[in-house]
């Protein structure tokens, strides 16, 4: 039995900030994550990202891994990676299987920053090779450097699916289209803009229909969505691809937290259920705290603050007196939850505003009116001057920060829009290289006397030669015109993005924002869907047992259920390996629509330990190792 | 939900799902079994399935016997598939002890007209090749045992009492009881009251609080029993093996699973139903020592149970009280109710339409016997 005085389960954002904080005030802090490599889905976020400085905006998430890995090493934190825990006790006990082993820790307060999980979408032959989350996407190209395929068909367009879609493009893979079912781009504007200026359509109001191949995905055929998300017929369009990737959303993984027996509440805003917990992150068992998405679906920066806040008050309620002084907590406190409000303002923190609310029963925290857009926002710059094309309230300051001219301003809430002033911008392009959405340029408007030269921030290699011509595009990745190489400037200060500046005629200086070197692309190339494919109620709900939307409907319209746990008990849905991670929610949605009623009504099937496999042999030597 | 009716079950486990269907296929249709729940979710849902007709009590042997012929012709009866598996029962004795009681045993259950015999440990390793039969003296092998999926068998019992006219409610909670002499008058639910002819208790381990309910001590009471299911594999294993000298029974479903299980005899009454780490611990060191083969398989999941235990672990059948002379019981079953659900259906239908348990003697049942001297403990329980 190994004692620690706080256990935090997961290594990710929230975690690794749990840790180091508690750890900072002299609490003795054991941190387990399943996976080999700490740093949860930082290690594959290849991005800059938003924020403030505070949370390491303008940073790719890749290096913030290794900052936070290094920040809970040096506050004392013992790390052990590559170990599972499988479950929360009644006496307190919290059991782990690692190394072939299976460990037993006895903590005096568990911080759970365990993340999410990935939705699933069923269709027909939704459950063929080469159907991925964006998730194990970004598992394969950004940590284990394998390419999941050539041409990929994303779905969803909400920041996960807009970044993986741009992390394909660099890694040289072609993305067919995003589609996403909803009428509006669900992410950062910013980060939709990358990837339309390389002329990637995005297909609101439109989903995935089928799939089709033999031993893998060959095919895939998309369909409009009328305003009930019912496919309009007649509007299918095929693509040929041999990769469908999945961004349709995440669940938290809370099963510990079930398991251990908090107080569960089911929260739409923060994606399902979660731990009610008090605004110190303290769930219903006051021996339990939550951090990150595992509280409720949010971006990293704000996973770090709220395990800073967990961290703290673990460390704070704990037996023993730490090195914490109440007037240090005091402050911490207060800091830490103005950073969190910062990053709940504007329209992407609206959600998680209301989640909140919901969660503690309070009504949501009003948020205070954030500055117009400057009416001159587009006004083009005379000379050589920094364009801004950044058009949301994104919590993010990076721009402000790296200016060394103090050029741009945000100001003290970060949700305000970054606003230029021409007169101290010496066009020195280094603001390109920091912006996580890249949206800002230069335009040279007095290069020469035919033509303006657009410098644009550059992620992809090889970098064109100075003097190429290339084809320059606009926003949506349309060819303008042929267009000059006049410099490609690449700088370790510059971490990874690259300055390429094309020299374009005047007229087209507002329009060119991009620009291809390889030539105008294929078209779409024409192909039919098979005559065999199964229809929708073929479609795989249940994958681990191999459960179609079939059988779940005859459950329910013959057998009468009504519940998870009926259709589980009569068809074996989430009885195997992953307990229903794959097909809950699917199910939930079935007998909500079936049944006519809410989803919120609908219970998850009960979470049992041991939440991931254990061989009996592991088992049995630990019960060995017990009564030695 | 029905006002009034002939027969008010209160409990859609096995137990009451089988009066259900036994009743209405006598033709009693005025029947509503009421369930807290879901159907199967208390104890049944949680039981591992096996039916076995190797007990140390003749009453039992003959109980078990009826049943067993009725689940063979299941599927067929209820047009239900339930995960049959008809692998039979391998009973394993390490002790000169058990060996002899073994031996006892089986001559009564082969008087009793059971399928069943001793095997040397070369005739066990036949029957069960992965089982590893080090300390083993002997075995009792019934091949016609079996071992079956209870949810499904009691949707089968609840798919067809409805189809033959019974009602089935769920989340349907009794809460009291209200009495007209010494008779029951009405059922109280949460969803209203049902005035009925007779009450039937089917309540599993929550038998006590249904016969409180009415001021009747029925000596039953819950006790938690823990187990475990494993990833599936291709078929392996085809009786349900029970080891009383380890402690432990395993079966491998027609999943392809393997369930296992064992009795903690520190356990006291409660109705705690989470399974605990060391379970998982426990389980895997005796399975693996019993099934070597199984080291690198993994456990997907544990959880636990509740038996209704009586005080001789045999069940309480029939009238319980003069002062509610038409309130029944069928209950006490100590973690083999769904193995004798199906005769304690028909026996109970038999109660209630024909006055008396035609196919066979319950008296032997009845909650008279803890009054007398003598008790027969059951000892075959795991």
């Amino acid at each position: 039995m190994i004692n620690t005085e706080i256990l935090v389960i997961g290594g990710g954002p929230a975690g690794l900030c749990a840790a180091a904080e508690a750890a900072g005030h002299g609490a003795r802090v054991l941190l387990l994550d399943d996976k080999g490599i700490l740093g949860g889905q930082l290690i594959k976020q290849t991005h800059m990202f938003f924020g403030s400085h505070l949370q390491y905006a303008g940073t790719r998430g890749i290096d913030i891994a290794t900052i936070l890995i290094d920040n809970a090493k040096n506050a004392g934190v013992q790390l052990m990676p590559a170990a599972t825990v499988t479950g929360i006790y009644e006496d307190g006990v919290v059991t782990a299987y690692t190394d072939d082993k299976f460990i037993k820790i006895k903590p005096e307060k568990i911080i759970v920053a365990t993340g999410a999980y990935e939705n699933m979408l069923a269709f027909p032959n939704s459950d063929l090779p080469g159907v991925y989350g964006a998730g194990a996407v970004q598992t394969l190209m950004n940590v284990s450097g394998v390419a999941p395929g050539n041409r990929v068909l994303m779905v969803g367009a909400g920041n996960i699916g807009l970044i993986v879609a741009y992390q394909l493009l660099q890694a040289g893979i072609e993305v067919a289209a995003v589609v996403e079912a909803t009428d509006k781009i669900g992410g950062y504007y910013v980060h939709a803009n990358k990837i339309r200026r390389m002329g990637v359509p995005i297909l609101t109001r439109h989903t995935v229909k089928q799939a089709w191949g033999k031993s893998g995905v060959e095919g895939a055929t998309v369909v409009q969505l009328d305003e009930q998300f019912r496919h309009i017929t007649g509007t299918e369009r095929n693509f040929a691809v041999d990769t469908i990737c999945l961004a349709v959303g995440l669940t938290p993984l809370t099963e510990l937290l079930w398991n251990a027996g908090c107080d569960m509440r089911y929260i739409p805003a923060l994606g399902g259920h979660v731990a009610w917990h008090d605004e110190n992150f303290r769930a219903s068992l006051e021996n339990i705290y939550v951090a990150g998405d595992a509280d409720g679906i949010e971006e990293a920066s704000s996973a770090m603050i709220e395990g800073k806040i967990a961290g703290l008050n673990a460390a704070k309620n704990l037996a023993r007196k730490t090195n914490l002084t109440q007037k240090l907590y005091d402050e911490r406190i207060k800091d830490y939850h103005g950073q969190l409000n910062q990053l709940r303002r504007g329209p992407f923190g609206e959600k998680v505003r209301m989640g909140s609310g919901m969660l503690t029963g309070l009504p949501p925290a009003v948020d205070a009116p954030i500055e117009s857009l400057p009416t001159d926002y587009r006004a083009f710059p005379a000379g050589a001057r920094v364009v801004i094309e950044c058009e949301q309230n994104i919590p993010c300051n990076p721009c402000e920060t790296i200016c060394p001219h103090s050029a741009i301003k945000v100001g003290k809430d970060i949700v305000n829009y970054p606003t230029l002033d021409p007169e101290k911008c010496t066009a020195c392009a280094i603001c390109l290289t920091r912006c996580p959405g890249l949206s800002l340029f230069v335009i040279n408007k007095e290069f020469s006397e035919t033509e303006t030269e657009v410098s644009i921030p550059y992620e992809f290699t090889p970098l064109p030669k100075k003097g190429d011509v290339v084809d320059a595009l606009d926003r949506q990745g349309n060819f303008v015109c042929k267009g000059k190489i006049t410099r490609a400037l690449a700088s370790k200060k510059f971490d990874r993005t690259s300055i390429v500046s094309i020299a374009v005629e005047h007229k087209y200086a507002d329009t060119v924002r991009h620009f291809r070197a390889d030539g105008a692309p294929k078209p779409e190339p024409r192909v039919n869907p098979p005559a065999d494919i199964p229809g929708d109620m073929d479609a795989i709900i249940c994958v681990c047992e191999d459960i179609t939307r079939r059988k779940i409907e005859e459950a329910i319209d013959r057998d009468g259920a009504q519940s998870v746990d009926e259709i589980k008990r009569l068809l074996r849905c989430g009885m195997g390996p992953c307990q229903g991670k794959t097909c809950q929610r699917l199910i939930m949605q079935i007998l909500a629509k079936k049944l006519g009623r809410n989803i919120a009504q609908f219970m998850p099937q009960t979470y049992r330990g041991p939440m991931k496999p254990v061989p009996l042999g592991v088992l049995a030597k630990a019960n060995d190792e017990e009564k030695n | 939900m029905k006002k009034k009716t002939d027969v008010v079950i209160i409990g859609g486990g096995c137990i009451g799902a089988a009066i259900a269907y036994e009743l209405a296929k006598k033709g009693l249709k005025d029947v509503v079994l009421i369930e807290r729940g879901t159907l199967s979710c208390g104890a049944t849902g949680r039981c591992a399935g096996g039916a076995r007709q190797q007990w140390s009590e003749p009453a039992n042997v003959l109980l078990a016997k009826a049943s067993i012929e009725k689940f063979k012709n299941f599927e067929k009866e209820m047009n239900r598939d339930i995960g049959l598996v008809n692998g039979g029962y391998l009973l394993c004795a390490h002790t000169p002890k058990e060996a002899e009681a073994f031996k006892k045993n089986v001559k009564m259950q082969r008087e009793c007209g059971v399928n069943v015999r001793i095997v040397d440990p070369k005739e066990i390793h036949e029957i069960a090749p992965f089982l590893n039969t080090d300390g083993m003296l002997l075995g009792a092998h019934c091949p016609d045992d079996l071992h079956a999926d209870p949810f499904l068998a009691v949707q089968g019992w609840a798919e067809n009492a409805k189809r033959l006219g019974a009602d089935i409610e769920l989340h349907t909670e009794v809460t009291g009881f209200r009495k007209n002499g010494s008779r029951v008058a009405s059922v109280i639910t949460n969803r209203g009251e049902i005035e009925c002819n007779w009450a039937v208790n089917a309540a599993g381990p929550w038998s006590q609080i249904v016969g409180g309910m009415l001021g009747i001590e029925l000596g039953t009471y819950a006790e938690r029993h823990e187990i475990a299911v494993s990833e599936p594999l291709q078929r392996m294993l085809w009786p349900l093996v029970v080891d009383f000298h380890v402690s432990i029974y395993f079966r491998q479903s027609a999943h392809g699973s393997f369930v296992f299980g064992h009795g903690n005899p520190d356990e006291k009454p409660s109705y705690n139903i989470r399974g605990s780490w060391r379970f998982i611990e426990q389980i895997s060191k005796k399975l693996t020592t019993l099934m070597p083969a199984l080291k690198d398989i993994a456990i997907v999941r544990q959880w636990a149970g509740l038996y209704d235990m009586s005080p001789d672990a045999q069940p309480i059948l029939g009238k319980v009280s003069d002062d509610a002379e038409n309130f029944l019981v069928a209950i006490g079953y100590s973690g083999h109710g769904f193995m004798l659900a199906p005769i304690s259906g028909v026996l109970m239908a038999e109660l209630i339409v024909d006055g008396k348990a035609r196919t066979q003697p319950i008296d032997a049942l009845s909650i008279k016997r803890f009054q007398g001297e003598k008790k027969h403990r059951e000892h075959n329980v795991v």
